[in-house]
């Protein structure tokens, strides 16, 4: 049987959907198609072969043929007070093209279709996972969906070539985005002892100039002159939602809200008791947690009986107090992102820990304009369908127009 | 990667590979001499790569802190272009300057952009400058990169008509979030106030929705994930106006808000002989091509702002046209409220639900005249004689094409 062509071949250099190097290294010497040489149908046979090593290269050709469609959406921006000034009638002024002037008018960007060729992959699942960068590669993507692990408005999805519609929502677990998206966790020896090597390096780096340690004394210090509130402030802060607690369910209140909120002071206890350990990022997701339970309560209540003195019988904090300490919240997560508990050391995870994108990353980092992404969650709206307007063209190629061009005339289908 | 070997005795390679044969008679070696393959050296395509990772692409290897890291940021040799051309990159952005300057202008006098159209890279501009405002604000603490040009944000250098678009940062979520949940605003308000599309403000509200719930359960959130995949992506920041300091800007607008899809009916090219005299407008033009096309103003998303625009034009003081636009949207509610209920009737007149114990038995009048005049069009319900299903058939795909939210 004949061998299976390498994937990552420096022979016959393809550019494929993925983050690695070799993807990084062909985008680099890619150039556009020899027209002086070659046939048309040359030039046609190798723009196919290009792009499509690229677009969807995990679909057989007989499919992706039934996919493409020669119709490509476009749109145009439109400014809304010329819209209100002109009824459009001076467009046909004159000899029916508009009136002379004597200023110049600038000539509007040419809208790329061509580039556009491949946008129904583009709504594909694995594809468009791929492009929100949850996963490395679309044959990763593709994983995911076949593993189980990639949602669609909440309910499990496992077909790779599920077509996106507008508004669907996708999410992947996140911690397979993190070891997607990862760096790999070092294994070999040769690794351990690059790695310690640099360890030494950094030693020796900080020893020459000492950069300001990272210390809790020295960041409560910090902390102070912001005048933003101390670790004992915020201790005291728990201890307040404790008592909060406490005056709702002194209240009557369901049996099942009573469960929870018992539950929650437990956790609030065991934080307040284990302070030395708690972090900043445990106490705002209590606090949270807290607001949300009450939300919950007071829209039940009002749906029930909507009665004024039951409303201000939980009162808070003022809403300035509980802005200001939410931003101190949000200023100490950040101080401790290497050193708190989510993003610690941890030799179960798959990825190298603390969490730090794969090398390479950065270099194919976009979000294309059709998709919404939220990194928190691991979860993207597929918004619309992607469209070429004046000068941009929505669907990520890395080739140029001519060969785009080239390709999309191949599959007309008049050669 | 060992280091190559190269024999003293064997005369110069030759530059191209494929013209190189593919065995060659090797003189003895002090190395290695006990492998039999036709290639001993490592390979000239491979020393390519190696030299360039090693070289040009060194570079894009770990983040650029503060900055997007592409391949387009980098000349041939894998210098950064913005860094080495500190006195370059200055001008890029002034004729955008004087650019929209000159629009400004044009919008007071009213003499007109003829095609009339918001530029997309007039957006950008916007975006990059106020990074460079604000990274000019804090310069005098340490040296930080120039703000990227068009040019730098392309991961594909070869293609000019793509670029990475720059997506909406925590804060502006956070604030969409805030002004349509917490402060009960409508999503197109939304989308004017932050230059947002309706359907990303629709999305960004259920996304965060989401968000809350997680952290509500406790869930842990890919926060380092989400904090690096943020910090190499060109960000829209939000900009509070309420702030003190943030007293004479304006909002960055994050995409153009009124697309207008390019219809099938307008890809033709049209020939009309019209009379000298006639008035001919846009509308009539979308008669030209189709009957049923409604003219651009009103297939925009936001056709209340014509609206607004064209009531400042009647001479209407500011109260006046606040209390138009209110009529109009008020107008409009109720409309999509009647049909709402229209449709409702609609459907328990023709629809009867008899609830079952496992599960409901629902009712529906059909015509028979939905199956067509040959009886085989896929609208008649039900088994037809002579036409057998194809679902059981060989090839017939069985993905769905829609999950319901």
């Amino acid at each position: 049987m004949r061998k299976k062509p390498r994937f990552h071949s420096l022979k016959k250099l393809k550019v494929r959907q993925d983050w690695s190097r070799w993807s990084l290294y062909s985008i680099s010497q890619l150039r556009a198609p020899n027209t002086a040489t070659k046939t048309y149908f040359q030039q046609k046979w190798t723009a196919k072969s290009d792009t499509r090593a690229y677009h969807g290269e995990q679909i057989r050709e007989k499919k992706w043929k039934r996919l493409f469609r020669r119709n490509l959406p476009a749109v145009v921006p439109m400014d809304h007070r010329y819209l209100a000034r002109y009824d459009g009638s001076e467009q046909a002024a004159g000899r029916g093209a508009g009136a002379d002037s004597n200023e110049k008018e600038r000539t509007p960007q040419q809208t790329p279709y061509m580039q556009m060729a491949y946008y129904p992959i583009e709504r594909r699942l694995d594809t468009a996972i791929f492009r929100a960068l949850f996963a490395s590669s679309v044959r990763q993507a593709r994983q995911f969906v076949v593993h189980g692990l990639v949602r669609v408005n909440g309910k499990k999805m496992p077909y790779p070539g599920y077509m996106l519609n507008p508004g669907d929502m996708f999410q992947v677990e996140p911690s397979s985005v993190m070891f997607a998206t990862g760096a790999r966790k070092e294994r070999s020896s040769t690794a351990r002892k690059v790695a310690k090597e640099k360890a030494a390096e950094r030693a020796k780096a900080r020893e020459e100039n000492p950069a300001p340690a990272h210390n809790p004394n020295q960041k409560a210090e910090i902390v102070a002159t912001r005048a933003e509130p101390t670790p004992k402030e915020l201790k005291e802060h728990m201890q307040s939602l404790m008592v909060d607690v406490e005056n709702v369910l002194n209240e009557d209140v369901g049996a099942k809200d009573k469960q929870k909120f018992r539950a929650f002071r437990q956790t609030v206890r065991k934080a307040v008791s284990l302070w030395g350990k708690a972090t900043p990022e445990t106490v705002s997701t209590l606090d949270t947690q807290f607001t949300f339970l009450k939300d919950a309560l007071n829209a039940r209540r009002a749906a029930l009986a909507p009665e004024p003195a039951e409303e201000e019988a939980t009162p808070m904090m003022s809403p300035e107090d509980q802005k200001k300490l939410s931003d101190a919240f949000e200023k100490l997560k950040l101080e401790h992102q290497h050193i708190s508990t989510w993003n610690k050391r941890d030799a179960s995870a798959p990825y190298a820990t603390p969490w730090r994108p794969r090398d390479y990353m950065t270099a194919f980092a976009f979000i294309p304009r059709y998709l919404e992404v939220n990194q928190n969650v691991c979860a993207a709206v597929y918004l619309r369908h992607p469209v070429a307007r004046p000068g941009l063209a929505e669907v990520p190629t890395p080739f140029h127009i001519e060969t785009g061009q080239l390709a999309f005339n191949w599959y007309l289908r008049r050669r | 990667m060992p280091p190559r070997l190269r024999s003293p005795n064997f005369p110069s390679v030759s530059s191209c590979p494929s013209v190189r044969p593919q065995s060659i008679a090797q003189p003895a070696r002090t190395a290695r001499d006990f492998s039999q393959s036709s290639c001993r050296q490592v390979t000239q395509r491979r020393r390519k790569f190696y030299a360039w990772l090693n070289g040009p692409g060194r570079a894009l290897k770990q983040p650029l802190p503060g900055s997007t890291n592409y391949l387009g940021a980098y000349d041939k040799f894998g210098n950064l272009v913005r860094g080495t051309l500190p006195e370059k990159t200055p001008d890029k952005p002034k004729p955008k300057e004087g650019e929209a300057a000159t629009q400004g202008g044009a919008e007071g006098e009213a003499a007109a952009a003829v095609e009339g159209q918001e530029s997309a890279d007039e957006l950008e501009a916007a975006v990059r400058e106020h990074e460079k405002a604000e990274r000019a604000s804090k310069k005098d603490s340490d040296q930080t990169l120039p703000p990227e040009t068009l040019e730098d944000l392309r991961p594909f250098p070869l293609n000019k008509f793509f670029r990475s678009q720059p997506v909406l940062s925590e804060e502006l979520r956070e604030a969409i979030y805030q002004f349509v949940v917490k402060e009960g605003k409508t999503v197109p308000l939304a989308s004017i106030t932050f230059g947002v599309s309706n359907e990303r403000v629709g999305a960004v509200v259920r996304l965060k929705q989401m968000e809350k719930q997680w952290i509500a359960q406790g869930k842990t959130l890919a926060m380092p994930y989400s904090k690096a995949v943020l910090e190499m992506l060109p960000t829209t920041p939000y900009v509070d106006t309420s702030l003190s300091r943030n007293a004479g800007k304006r909002p960055v607008v994050h995409e153009p808000i009124n697309d207008l899809i390019v219809h099938p009916a307008t890809r033709q090219q049209l020939f009309v002989p019209v009379a000298e005299s006639r008035h001919f407008t846009r509308e009539d033009a979308g008669k030209a091509f189709d009957n049923n096309l409604l003219p651009a103003d009103e297939r925009i998303p936001h056709p209340e702002l014509v609206k607004v625009v064209r009531d400042e034009i009647a001479g209407y003081s500011n109260e006046e046209r606040r209390s138009l636009a209110e009529q109009r949207y008020r107008k409009a509610a109720e409309e999509k409220t009647a049909a709402e209920e229209a449709k409702k009737f609609e459907e328990l007149q023709t629809k009867r639900v008899v609830p079952q114990r496992r599960w409901d038995f629902v009712f529906q009048d059909v015509s028979v005249e939905d199956a067509g005049r040959d009886g085989r069009s896929h609208n008649g319900v039900g088994w037809r004689y002579g036409l057998p299903h194809q679902d059981r058939k060989k090839g017939q795909v069985k993905i769905p094409t829609s999950v319901e939210a």
